[in-house]
């Protein structure tokens, strides 16, 4: 039988860990439910605030509800609540949040990833629980790497966006966090499939959710900057699946170091104009002085309710589209985006997956996250970026323990073949024993 | 003096540029939906029919179409603009390098592309002070926005360009034509140093505003200023312009792709399709095919479209000058009546000048029984015959001039100049003189 | 990026720094910047798509479509005689 958090339970978690920026306070007693889900607090339900991790958004309640949302409900979903996340999806750790900062399930001095860090937390906490995560740059690989559990982020496009508080249009992704596949795969379908309220969930071809693997390529360039634990646990899991007859071949990918500039080049573009409209009128955080200029009005809202990170990813993105900067960075960076999808498009015609590594590292600590600089943590995407920017579907799977922190693998298949994800996780779960943490009922 | 024009014109669709709200007017943010308003994680739908209507008026402009097109963001603040980024075509226009005949002068047409409308705002509070009100429902209007290249000679001529632009938009596309629905910026200079007026609303405005301007110019120059090079905007009330609003400043757009929509590829549509016969194309037509004047044709083009058919079909059994004169006679006086066609009016018009033409009916009867058709009534044709009056007539001049006969008879044509003359006076002009040469030259050739 | 730059782009974007913020962004983004020069070092094209996957002609019938409720959204946006307030505008 599956598993329904009650009210003492959820609140014990919740306040442990910090996992939701708001929910219900007694699930049981809601009926009809068949099944429990989260929803990233950037995607739009009526009956919750959406505040994407931002005090620009405090005080908002959507006047309409995210299509996946909407399809889960309407198949026997009931939703919990809003998880907590870096504010806008800017940050790979959860600690940009003006909500609470996630964290971590199995020690709670180390962040949970992000930017969906608590869906994450709440996949592995909560037994039997569909999370719905967001990825742009890796955002759904990086805290189920973190946190242990299994995060499919699927074909940009699959699912409709509409009611999606936008962070990069051209990059994002909303996707499925859960302790298995199985549950991935019976809440996929339910989730995907065209939508008219978002023209870019309409060019897909049907969902087919079989595949196989045969042939893993790993690009030699994603071997290099590991931890030892990560690269260990990484050539172990190697050797398991050829154990099972897949082939590894070693393939060379020497675009994928152009991942990083590229991406945030571009997600930060895209970002500086969808946040403009945050500035004090229509929603969210309210203005009330309106005898001033309009400048300084606008300049009131955003100067005080905009994060540090949200700051200086406007003010790159901003900078990356000036006039006399446009080339060479924004326009630049479309260009290099399709070199990078036509290379995963050549190394996927001998091989059925890409397989690396998700994160160079297990989850750090808070103090250690506190000595980074912008630029380190930027550069700790390098993995999870490069399938992101493509569009490919990828999916993340633990595949080993360091000192009890889990360890996460990420396969990247071609456009629209998520069936082939699913096969392999499929098989190695069975190969493969996840952890979880002991929480008392 | 350079003047060169951006022109946004609202298209007339039902639903608006990237959302199905109506584009009909009602109370202030009554047509409105998160799209329009920018919500958190809306996103836009392009309308199929704004963007026909927009290659329909790039194709008609004569501009080389763009193979493939895509929309833009252009980012910037202020309260009327939902999102703070407008969705527009900056780096694909829908076409370029085209051109528009005013008259007999060309006007090089830069680029045509469309984009969405930003909401309407209205000042409240003392003058300096006013906070602002606005209505979104104009949000996500879709406009067609054409630029000109500045081969505009004077403010007179600009609005000639204005108004023939619009007659010819009416008809392509619909467009209402009304005021509200068309807002220019001008770029104008009378010297070296050019200056932007931003938004001016409606024909009247742009010419009392570009006139103002150059008498601003003129001024200048004449006492030996420089034209600073600026952005300044039409004070109606005050009848002047005025220096621009902070708007324009610190305004670095940005421009970046709109990744929700994607990419179109227009060049297969913009081939198949037929651009219709405008107004003033037509006018332009008729004057060389009909030998017409360009005045007189265009007077019949904006009178009406199917007294433009009638008349054109006329002259094709009668001439020009005589459809013409038919035509802008008792046939338009009578148009509203005539106009529906009923048992076959247009036929028995027809018939009439035909009779007339051919010297079967008297002038004044055709134009009486036109003008008893428009009435509604119908005369009874007396007689299928010849026309009585000039036949007899002419019988009994040529019996009283045998002189003329024989004269005619030996070869001299011109003996019969005399006797037409005669007809012509007796019957003061109700019949065309060629009828009556004919007819007497046939009677004369009668008698050998 | 110098503290100039930092500030131009801050007004462009609205954003009004405080001395440390500017002091901080600058370092940042001249650190981040200059690794992305990388960027330099790959091949130029003249091919670009604007997303990942093809959306082509992808269009919406002329048709009046209601399902939004404009009263709720006023109330979230909050009018006066359901104008929407906005700030002076000179």
């Amino acid at each position: 039988m599956s598993f329904f958090p009650s009210a003492a339970w959820l609140k014990d978690l919740d306040e442990r860990h910090l996992l939701f920026t708001e929910r219900l306070e007694d699930p049981l007693a809601f009926e009809g439910g068949q099944f429990h889900f989260s929803a990233k607090d950037n995607l739009c339900a009526r009956d919750f605030q959406a505040r994407a991790g931002s005090l620009v958004l405090k005080g908002y309640r959507p006047p309409f509800d995210a299509t996946p949302i909407k399809r889960l409900r309407e198949n026997g979903g009931l939703l919990l609540g809003k998880t907590n996340m870096d504010e806008f999806g800017f940050g790979s750790f959860s600690t940009n949040s003006a909500y609470g900062i996630p964290r971590n399930p199995f020690d709670i001095e180390r962040c949970c990833g992000g930017s969906s860090g608590g869906a994450a937390a709440a996949a592995c906490l909560i037994p039997d629980h569909l999370a719905l995560g967001v990825s742009t740059g890796g955002s759904i690989s990086c805290p189920s790497s973190f946190c242990g559990v299994v995060g499919l982020t699927p074909t940009y496009g699959r699912v409709s966006r509409w009611g999606l508080i936008d962070y990069g249009n051209s990059l994002d992704k909303v996707g499925l966090i859960s302790r298995t596949v199985r549950d991935i795969e019976q809440y996929l379908p339910v989730m995907a499939g065209p939508d008219p309220r978002d023209p870019t969930s309409l060019v897909q071809p049907a969902l087919d959710l079989r595949g196989e693997v045969r042939t893993i390529g790993v690009p030699a360039e994603a071997r290099t900057g590991l931890s030892p634990e990560v690269a260990g646990a990484f050539e172990e899991a190697l050797r398991e699946l050829q154990r099972t007859g897949i082939k590894v071949r070693e393939v060379r990918m020497p675009s994928l170091r152009f991942a990083i500039s590229t991406y945030y080049i571009l997600a930060t573009s895209e970002a500086s104009t969808n946040l403009a409209r945050y500035c004090g009128m229509r929603f969210g955080a309210m203005n009330e002085e309106f005898d001033q200029g309009f400048n300084d009005f606008f300049s009131d809202t955003r100067s005080r309710d905009f994060g540090t990170e949200a700051k200086r990813r406007i003010l790159l993105g901003t900078f990356s589209r000036m006039v006399g900067f446009r080339n060479k960075y924004y326009v630049k960076a479309l260009q290099v985006r399709k070199q990078i999808i036509g290379e995963y498009q050549k190394v996927m015609e001998d091989c059925d997956v890409v397989l690396t590594p998700t994160m160079p590292f297990v989850a750090p600590r808070f103090d250690e996250i506190e000595m980074m600089r912008p630029l380190e943590m930027y550069q700790a995407d390098y993995l999870t970026c490069p399938p992101n920017l493509t569009g490919m579907p990828h999916l993340s799977m633990p595949c080993g323990y360091a000192h009890s922190m889990p360890i996460g693998m990420q396969a990247v298949a071609p456009h629209w073949k998520e069936g082939t994800l699913l096969s392999l996780a499929r098989s190695w779960e069975g190969i493969f024993h996840y952890r979880f943490p002991e929480v008392a009922e | 003096m350079r003047i060169g024009l951006e022109i946004h014109v609202q298209l007339p669709t039902r639903s608006k540029l990237f959302c199905g709200c109506s584009t009909g007017g009602d109370g202030p943010n009554s047509m409105v939906c998160p799209v329009c308003l920018g919500f958190p994680g809306s996103r836009p739908f392009l309308n199929r029919k704004a963007l026909e209507m927009g290659i329909l008026i790039t194709k008609f402009l004569n501009c080389k179409i763009t193979d493939r097109v895509w929309f833009s963001r252009k980012t910037y603040f202020y309260p009327d603009l939902p999102k703070n980024f407008q969705i527009t075509q900056y780096e694909s226009a829908l076409g370029f390098d085209g051109h528009f005949m005013v008259g007999e002068k060309r006007i090089g047409i830069w680029r045509v592309h469309i984009e969405e409308d930003p909401g309407r705002i209205k000042r409240v509070g003392r003058a300096g002070e006013e906070v602002s009100l606005i209505d979104y429902n104009r949000s996500g209007v879709p406009l067609v926005e054409i630029v000109t290249a500045p081969d505009l000679s004077s403010p007179a001529e600009a609005r000639d360009f204005l108004t023939d632009l619009i007659i010819e938009l009416r008809r392509l596309i619909g467009v209402s034509g009304e005021d509200q629905t068309m807002r220019v910026d001008a770029n104008i200079s009378v010297g070296e140093d050019r200056v932007e007026i931003k938004n001016i609303t409606g024909l009247k405005n742009v010419e009392k505003g570009l006139k103002s301007e150059v008498t601003r110019q003129t001024k200048l120059l004449a006492v030996g200023k420089r034209i600073v090079r600026e952005t300044r905007h039409y004070d109606e009330s005050r009848g002047v312009t005025l220096p621009g609003r902070e708007k324009e400043q610190e305004a670095d757009y940005g421009y970046i792709g709109e990744p929700d929509l994607g990419t179109y590829l227009i060049g297969p549509l913009a081939v198949s399709m037929v651009v219709p016969e405008t107004p003033l194309v037509r006018a332009n037509r008729m004057q060389k095919e009909h030998g017409i004047g360009a005045q007189a044709a265009r007077q019949i083009v904006l009178t009406d479209w199917e007294l433009a058919d009638l008349f054109e079909s006329l002259s094709r059994r009668v001439g020009g000058e005589t459809a013409m004169s038919w035509t802008m006679g008792p046939i338009s006086s009578g148009w509203k009546v005539l106009k529906a066609n009923a048992d076959g009016a247009w036929e028995k018009v027809t018939d009439i000048v035909m009779a007339v033409s051919e010297g079967r009916m008297s002038d004044s009867e055709g134009r009486l029984r036109i003008v008893a058709l428009s009435g509604g009534q119908e005369i009874e044709e007396t007689n299928n015959g010849p026309s009585t009056d000039l036949d007899s007539l002419i019988v009994r001049l040529v019996d009283q001039h045998p002189e003329v006969v024989k004269d005619f008879n030996k070869g001299n044509e011109k003996a019969a100049n005399f006797l037409i003359g005669l007809v012509m006076k007796e019957t003061k002009g109700q019949f065309a003189s060629k009828v009556i040469a004919e007819k007497m030259k046939k009677e004369l050739g009668k008698r050998v | 990026m110098d503290k100039e730059t930092v500030l131009k782009v801050a007004r462009v974007a609205r954003l009004k720094l405080t001395d440390e913020e500017l002091e901080r962004f600058a370092a940042d983004l001249e650190d981040i910047l200059t690794a992305f020069s990388v960027l330099d070092e790959a091949p130029g094209a003249e091919d670009f798509d604007l997303g990942p996957i093809k959306v082509e002609d992808v269009l919406r019938d002329d048709e009046v479509t209601t399902n939004a409720d404009a009263s709720e959204l006023r109330e979230v946006m909050g009018t006066k005689d359901d104008w929407v307030r906005g700030p002076r505008l000179s």
